[in-house]
């Protein structure tokens, strides 16, 4: 009887062990879930903000940074046989931070690759074409800037009639130098827009005392644009 | 009936016992630990905080080299890995003269005699060099590539971000929950004490039955702690933050890391005394069961 007694109380001290651990995790959820879920909402706009999340890349700060391999052979030099050129064709847009052309201009010993977009990681790597600008090959305003200590160090030298090409991986573009150019940083008329084909190519005006808000460049007529596939149906 | 009418009122300080530990460990653990100037110093050795900020201010260096033409050696020269690190250290110990009272503001600053040396030195050179003259306008760019540095290098050591928080008011916030924290640590533990004391008088009647409750309150309050920890640190739950710059999410990380183990310790050691009061209960306790 005493024995079966005591197998009774000990099973009560394992159930109220049980019951103990039970109604206090109940009662920690009850209490935290409403904190946890606020906590859960800042957590996720300070720290896991998806918007903010590092891409797989070779770049940095989420940037994905891209590389095409693009023929750079002028026209002149491609063989007769493949020389096959239509004026009109069909632009590919590329995605930010997508290096889809290469600028040479054989006057000032310049070839630069050209990223669609302008970050400080991309000015590392070549020449940046604002996004507000228009793809190569469309009709618009292309304008390309890139550092005046590395790329465009001698984009000073460019005087009008010098040839700029740009190389992309639907066409050759051929551009020719008309006008120097110097403006503030500030004032954006260069920049903007146009309806006419236009090269925009500027950099920092050279100063080694410190960053300057003066910025020195070039525009450049459209010469000739060099398909080389004929427009896409539809 | 006796045996009944006893047993809620047990259940029932069980229950308290269990939530007044869990405040008291933590509350302890905050003062001591997580608000401890110390915490800070080996989380930043640990995640070697100096070298990935000298990382970030090397490659800023170099990128803004691209647009001003000033070397990065020349701000790198006269900054070290060893500067950075005593800058972190400052950056905690001035946050915690604050928290603690012992200043009204908080004002991160570093020693930056030597790069403005070195900043004023290049630019003489330079001018020197290049017949430039040394007018107001080029003691503004001195000053004003001075200042930038500075501005960087503080924003880069300042790993813990106590500016920001300061800025945005959470560590004046901080600064009145440490005042009461002492005050809310005693608190617990003078509660905790008359608990366990209300505890032992309803065991009155058979004085080892103690064990068993005080070490089922231990046991509890240690696994509702320790579980949820271990979960966190098992699925290297904060390695899913995105911070952008590599040594705020390493300081971040790191930090709460660390604390996440000291937390997952008092735990386990809490879980332990009730496991042990438990076992020596059932060992010792058994004769004349009474509940």
């Amino acid at each position: 009887m005493t024995e079966k007694k005591q197998k009774s109380t000990g099973l009560v001290y394992v159930l109220t062990g049980i019951f103990m651990l039970i109604l206090c995790t109940a009662f920690s959820i009850g209490v935290l879930i409403t904190p946890y879920e606020k906590a859960k909402t800042y957590l996720n706009i300070i720290f896991m903000n998806q918007n903010m999340k590092i891409m797989p890349s070779s770049g940095l700060n989420g940037l994905v940074i891209k590389e095409n391999e693009i023929e750079t052979t002028p026209a002149e030099q491609i063989p007769e046989e493949e020389q096959k050129f239509y004026d009109t064709g069909t632009v590919i847009r590329p995605d930010f931070g997508e290096q889809y052309a290469i600028l040479k201009c054989d006057d000032i010993s310049l070839s630069v690759p050209v990223y669609w977009g302008s970050s400080a990681e991309l000015l590392e790597r070549g020449a940046c074409q604002a996004t507000s600008s228009v793809v190569i090959g469309e009709t618009g305003n292309v304008v390309i800037d890139a550092h005046v200590n590395t790329f465009f160090a001698d984009l000073n030298k460019l005087v009008p009639g010098n040839t700029i090409m740009l190389y992309t991986t639907y066409g050759i573009f051929t551009y020719e130098v008309t006008e120097q150019i110097q403006f503030q940083n500030t004032d954006k008329k260069y920049i903007l827009p146009t309806e006419e084909d236009r090269l925009t190519l500027y950099t920092c005006e050279a100063q080694i005392l410190g960053t300057s808000s003066n910025r020195i460049g070039v525009l450049c007529r459209l010469v000739s644009r060099q398909f080389y596939n004929p427009p896409e149906e539809g | 009936m006796s045996k009944i009418r006893l047993y809620f009122p047990k259940v029932l300080l069980t229950f308290l016992v269990i939530f007044a530990l869990i405040g008291t460990g933590l509350t302890v653990l905050i003062r001591h630990s997580a608000l401890n100037t110390a915490t800070f110093r080996i989380v930043a050795e640990q995640q070697a905080l100096d070298e990935k900020a000298y990382t970030v201010l090397d490659n800023y260096f170099q990128s803004r080299s691209n647009s001003t033409g000033i070397p990065k050696e020349v701000y790198l020269e006269a900054i070290d890995k060893n500067d950075l690190r005593q800058g972190i250290l400052d950056s905690v110990s001035q946050a915690f003269d604050y928290l603690n009272g012992k200043s009204d503001i908080y004002e991160f600053h570093m020693n930056f005699t030597e790069l403005e040396q070195s900043v004023s030195d290049f630019f003489n050179q330079y001018a020197d060099e290049n017949n430039y003259q040394k007018d107001d306008v080029f003691q503004k760019k001195v000053d004003s590539a001075i200042a930038e540095a500075e501005s960087e290098i503080l924003f880069v050591a300042d790993t813990f971000k106590f500016s920001t928080m300061y800025e945005n008011g959470w560590l004046a916030k901080a600064k009145k929950a440490v005042a009461l924290l002492s005050r809310v640590t005693a608190g617990c533990c003078v509660i905790t004490v008359i608990l366990l004391i209300l505890l032992a008088l309803c065991c009155k009647s058979r004085m080892m039955e103690i064990l068993y409750w005080w070490g089922l309150a231990g046991l509890t309050a240690g696994l509702l702690i320790m579980v949820p920890s271990l979960y966190i640190l098992k699925t290297d739950y904060f390695s899913g933050f995105v911070v952008r710059e590599p040594q705020i999410f390493a300081a971040v990380t790191g930090y709460l890391q660390y604390m996440m183990h000291q937390i997952c310790m008092t735990a386990g050691v809490t879980a332990g005394i009730g496991i042990l009061f438990l076992v020596i209960f059932s060992i010792f306790g058994h004769k004349n069961d009474k509940l």
